[in-house]
């Protein structure tokens, strides 16, 4: 029993960092009803920078979150502004679609063109301490992933909840022309909803060069995990989709531990399309986002 | 004689190759209630999204308070002090009450008199006060309307637009929120008005219009246009019952 | 409550509507004419067995087959799908398995009952994955399925063990029996061949009453439902006939390299770059497609000889200037740059 809970728990640890990213996509998707799929590249593009940060300056991965969290949300503006501002107004959500497509294909290659294929990975020195309890043991690492999750999720709370600019998000998210009409701009309110989305992907790409011996390559199957925890916690719910991930996390480790590590992905996608098929509104989002009106 | 609040002139809005609106104008004085009227497709909602800044105009000019609005977006115009408040509501149903009311003074301006217009709008529909904490979604519907005036009226707006303020609403209801719409007139909010119940618009209103197929073709004070043959036999049934 | 808009124009398929044949069709097919001549005497003065532009053409066709499948799902029909890399695997696989089971004894090279069922398998495939996909979901959602199906496939390939030869995939040929040679002409004929039926078929396709429904779906799919259009018909069908050609392509490709490999022909590159390839040369038409495949494939053959590693990433970057920019690709600019810059709408920027 306690060899379950053991897994269990370790899915729940992996699978924060699937629950970040799926919430960046929900928040991004709010707003400018897109599901921004080169989220997965971008969160392993921050990653790149997290290990040159300790491999050249030696500091630790955490602290890089003071660097990272501003300059992801930095990076997320002018993304916006660059590539996505004129494609959100369409009424032809492909056009964003296959931006967001092109760029992931753009910087998984640059990351290849720049960084070569072989994986990095961070030494870092208390990567064994592990914590005890019972006959439970959890790397001290790994929980950090949950604790960057539920520090994402209290922030990202207050955000939504507690701010001006949070509440006109929201809004934003049930009725963008109901939020024009009062005056505030829908572009601006977009382009705040993909920084912070952004910016959730760099507190991923944190996470992730803990855990990981990651390589450009990670970007495209992290993407399409992100979109299974979003999918399987619900469009239009972000604190759902937190919760997607850690259900992701824990499906896909029973699966290593109870059948093979090779059936993971299998079992992961086969989820995927199964509740897009039978349950497409997911576990907590809400109805007639994903259906077909 | 001073110019009007809002002057609209020679106005035209296509979708695509469709005409909605041909060459409208019309003329709104400040401190008063102006109705628009007409049947279904009329181009009235049209006219106030143009006014609004939400469609784009092909030909014409919207003047208000003397200045151009030209290529003003929403934003700006909400600045300057007109509101629309939309068709159907479109109340931010998950949020609260006090969150919707917070957005409608969501600009600077609007939003250093918050406490003010809040009071303003409390003072108006009281019972949004008691509602301040719950969903807007939990709302009955002559609630919400009141609620959707009243977030419009928190951007101190000098001209408030309303597109269908009686929709789905009771004969007792809809005579309530008229009561309000012309007590918000009396504290010196200049009203515009789109209406189905057009007995109504035309009893509370000082001046009326009357479209057709994208086009103004009558106009005059309300009771002209409630004593006119014409408008009686179109809109007007026996007992002034909606279309 | 939805006003009543008209789709703002600058999206991914605008096209102004013709009727009949303008000039300016009968233009483009004067180059295709030309276009057919020049590939099919090339061998006559260049030796393709030996030269590179041989390869180079074979995989322009090849990808090019598979990027006018996506035409005309996504061009045409304005679904887009990311599935084409799994049709194109499954194809290979299809005819890499039955040609090494011994299953039909019709022939060696090309053997037109392979090739068949190697274009009947995906085309299968899709109909049952798409019915459930295209019914209840909205369009980005469909696109993530077939990503998703996509994945499947090729980690079931993956898994396969001995039935399909698990990430080694299946060696086909170790040593060529007596009296059959590998001559790349031949290979470079059926490419050849196949893509012009390819685009012989989306054609036909579209200019008949098909085609007509796939215009009217894409421009505007509740409005032609109302007029009797059986939408879900017609999204299957193109949807279908996309993964047909990818499995074709596929399986000339097996022809080729003899050698099917899960992470080679379940490859993410045989999904992204055809729709590079489409998005460049022009969404929703014909010739569109091959300017793409030529212009990409010349990119990444000489990119890789004189600038190794970086074409990737320009072509990347052409894919998102062409989005932002040119959203009807290369042969759309002509057509387009009138609506796009003198356009007449209504709704307010």
């Amino acid at each position: 029993m306690s060899y379950f809970l053991q897994v269990v728990i370790n899915g729940i640890l992996l699978g924060s960092m699937y629950g970040i990213a799926a919430a960046g996509l929900s928040l991004i998707f709010g707003t400018m009803r897109i599901i921004f799929l080169a989220q997965g590249s971008v969160i392993v593009f921050f990653a790149f920078v997290v290990y040159f940060l300790f491999a050249k300056a030696g500091i630790d991965p955490y602290l890089c979150l003071l660097i990272i969290v501003p300059f992801a949300f930095l990076v997320g503006l002018g993304l916006f502004y660059a590539l996505f501002q004129k494609a959100t107004a369409l009424e032809d959500k492909n056009v964003s679609l296959l931006i967001a497509v092109g760029l992931m294909y753009l910087i998984e290659n640059a990351l290849l063109k720049a960084f070569s294929a072989s994986p990095r990975g961070l030494n870092i020195s208390y990567a064994s301490a592990v914590l005890v309890v019972g006959s439970i043991r959890i790397a001290y690492v790994p929980l950090g992933l949950l604790g960057l999750a539920l520090a994402s999720a209290a922030v990202v709370f207050v955000f939504l909840r507690r701010t001006r600019v949070g509440t006109a998000v929201r809004a934003a998210a049930e009725d963008m022309e109901a939020t024009t009409l009062q005056g505030i701009n829908s572009v601006w309110v977009c382009a705040i909803s993909f920084a912070v989305g952004v910016g959730l992907a760099g507190v991923a790409g944190v996470g992730m060069s803990t855990v990981y011996s990651f390589d450009y390559s990670f970007g495209f199957t992290f993407a399409l995990k992100a979109l299974i925890a979003l999918t399987l916690g619900g469009l239009g719910n972000v604190f759902g989709a937190l919760a997607g991930g850690l259900i992701l996390g824990i499906i896909e480790n029973l699966t290593a531990f109870y059948i093979s590590a090779d059936w993971i992905e299998a079992v992961s996608y086969g989820i995927f399309v199964l509740v897009l098929i039978f349950l497409p509104q997911g576990l907590f989002g809400k109805r007639g986002l994903v259906k077909k009106v | 004689m001073a110019s009007p609040l809002l002057e609209v002139k020679g106005l035209s809005v296509s979708y695509g190759d469709v005409r909605a609106l041909t060459d409208v104008s019309l003329e709104v004085e400040e401190g008063t209630i102006v109705a628009l009227v007409g049947s279904n497709g009329a181009g009235k909602s049209t006219l106030l999204k143009a006014i609004a800044g939400l469609l784009h105009a092909s030909n014409g000019e919207v003047i208000f308070a003397e200045h151009s609005l030209s290529n003003l977006s929403t934003k700006h115009r909400v600045d300057r002090g007109i509101v629309l408040v939309p068709e159907g509501r479109r109340l931010f149903q998950t949020l609260t009450v006090q969150e919707n009311l917070r957005l409608g003074a969501y600009l600077p301006k609007a939003r250093a008199n918050f406490s003010e217009s809040l009071e303003r709008v409390f003072g108006l529909f009281p019972v949004l006060r008691e509602r301040a904490g719950g969903r807007a979604g939990l709302l009955s519907g002559g609630e919400q309307q009141m609620l959707a005036i009243g977030r419009a009226v928190m951007a101190q707006p000098r001209l408030v637009m309303i597109d269908e303020a009686s929709l789905g609403l009771s004969p007792i209801l809809t005579r309530t929120i008229f009561n309000l719409i012309v007590a918000l007139n009396q504290q010196g909010t200049t009203v515009l008005v789109v209406e189905q119940n057009v007995h109504m618009a035309l009893k509370v209103c000082h001046k009326a219009y009357v479209m057709k197929t994208g086009q103004i073709v009558l106009s005059g004070t309300g009771e002209e246009l409630l004593a006119n043959a014409d408008v009686r036999k179109a809109y007007v049934g026996e007992r002034g019952s909606k279309l | 409550m939805k006003s009543a808009d008209v789709p703002t124009t600058g999206g991914l398929a605008y096209r102004p509507r013709r009727a009949g044949l303008g000039r300016r069709n009968l233009s483009w097919l004067g180059v295709a004419v030309i276009a057919i001549l020049f590939f099919t005497t090339l061998p006559f003065y260049y030796s393709v067995a030996n030269g590179q532009l041989g390869i180079l053409f074979f995989l322009v066709f090849i990808y090019g087959i598979v990027a006018q499948g996506w035409n005309l799902v996504a061009g045409y029909t304005g679904q887009i799908s990311l599935g084409q890399n799994a049709f194109f695997g499954l194809g290979a696989f299809t005819t890499g398995l039955l040609w090494f089971w011994n299953i039909t004894h019709t022939g060696y090279w090309f053997d037109p009952v392979l090739m068949i069922l190697s274009l009947l398998a995906p085309a299968l495939l899709a109909v049952l994955v798409g019915l459930p996909l295209l019914t209840r979901l909205r369009g980005d959602y469909f696109a993530f399925g077939t990503l998703g199906l996509g994945m499947i496939i090729q980690v079931l390939f993956l898994n396969g063990g001995n039935v399909t030869g698990g990430s080694q995939g299946k060696l086909l040929i170790q040593v060529m029996p007596k009296g059959v040679t590998f001559d790349l002409r031949t290979h470079y004929y059926v490419a050849l061949l196949v893509a012009i039926i390819a685009t012989a078929v989306v054609y036909i396709l579209t200019t008949s009453r098909v085609g007509l429904a796939l215009k009217a779906i894409r421009e505007d799919e509740v409005s032609a439902a109302s007029h009797g259009v059986n939408v879900l018909k017609y999204k299957i069908l193109a949807f279908a006939v996309a993964a047909a050609l990818a499995g074709l392509a596929g399986s000339i490709y097996t022809y080729y390299m003899l050698h099917p490999m899960p992470m080679n022909v379940f490859n993410t590159d045989w999904l992204f770059i055809p729709i590079i390839m489409v998005v460049l040369g022009g969404t929703g038409t014909l010739i569109g497609p091959w300017i793409g495949a030529l212009v990409v494939e010349f990119i990444a053959w000489y990119g890789e000889k004189y600038f190794p590693g970086w074409h990737p990433v320009i072509l990347g970057v052409i894919m998102i200037v062409v989005m932002l920019f040119l959203p009807s690709g290369l042969t759309g600019m002509g057509e387009n740059a009138r609506h796009l810059f003198f356009r007449r709408g209504s709704r307010a920027r």
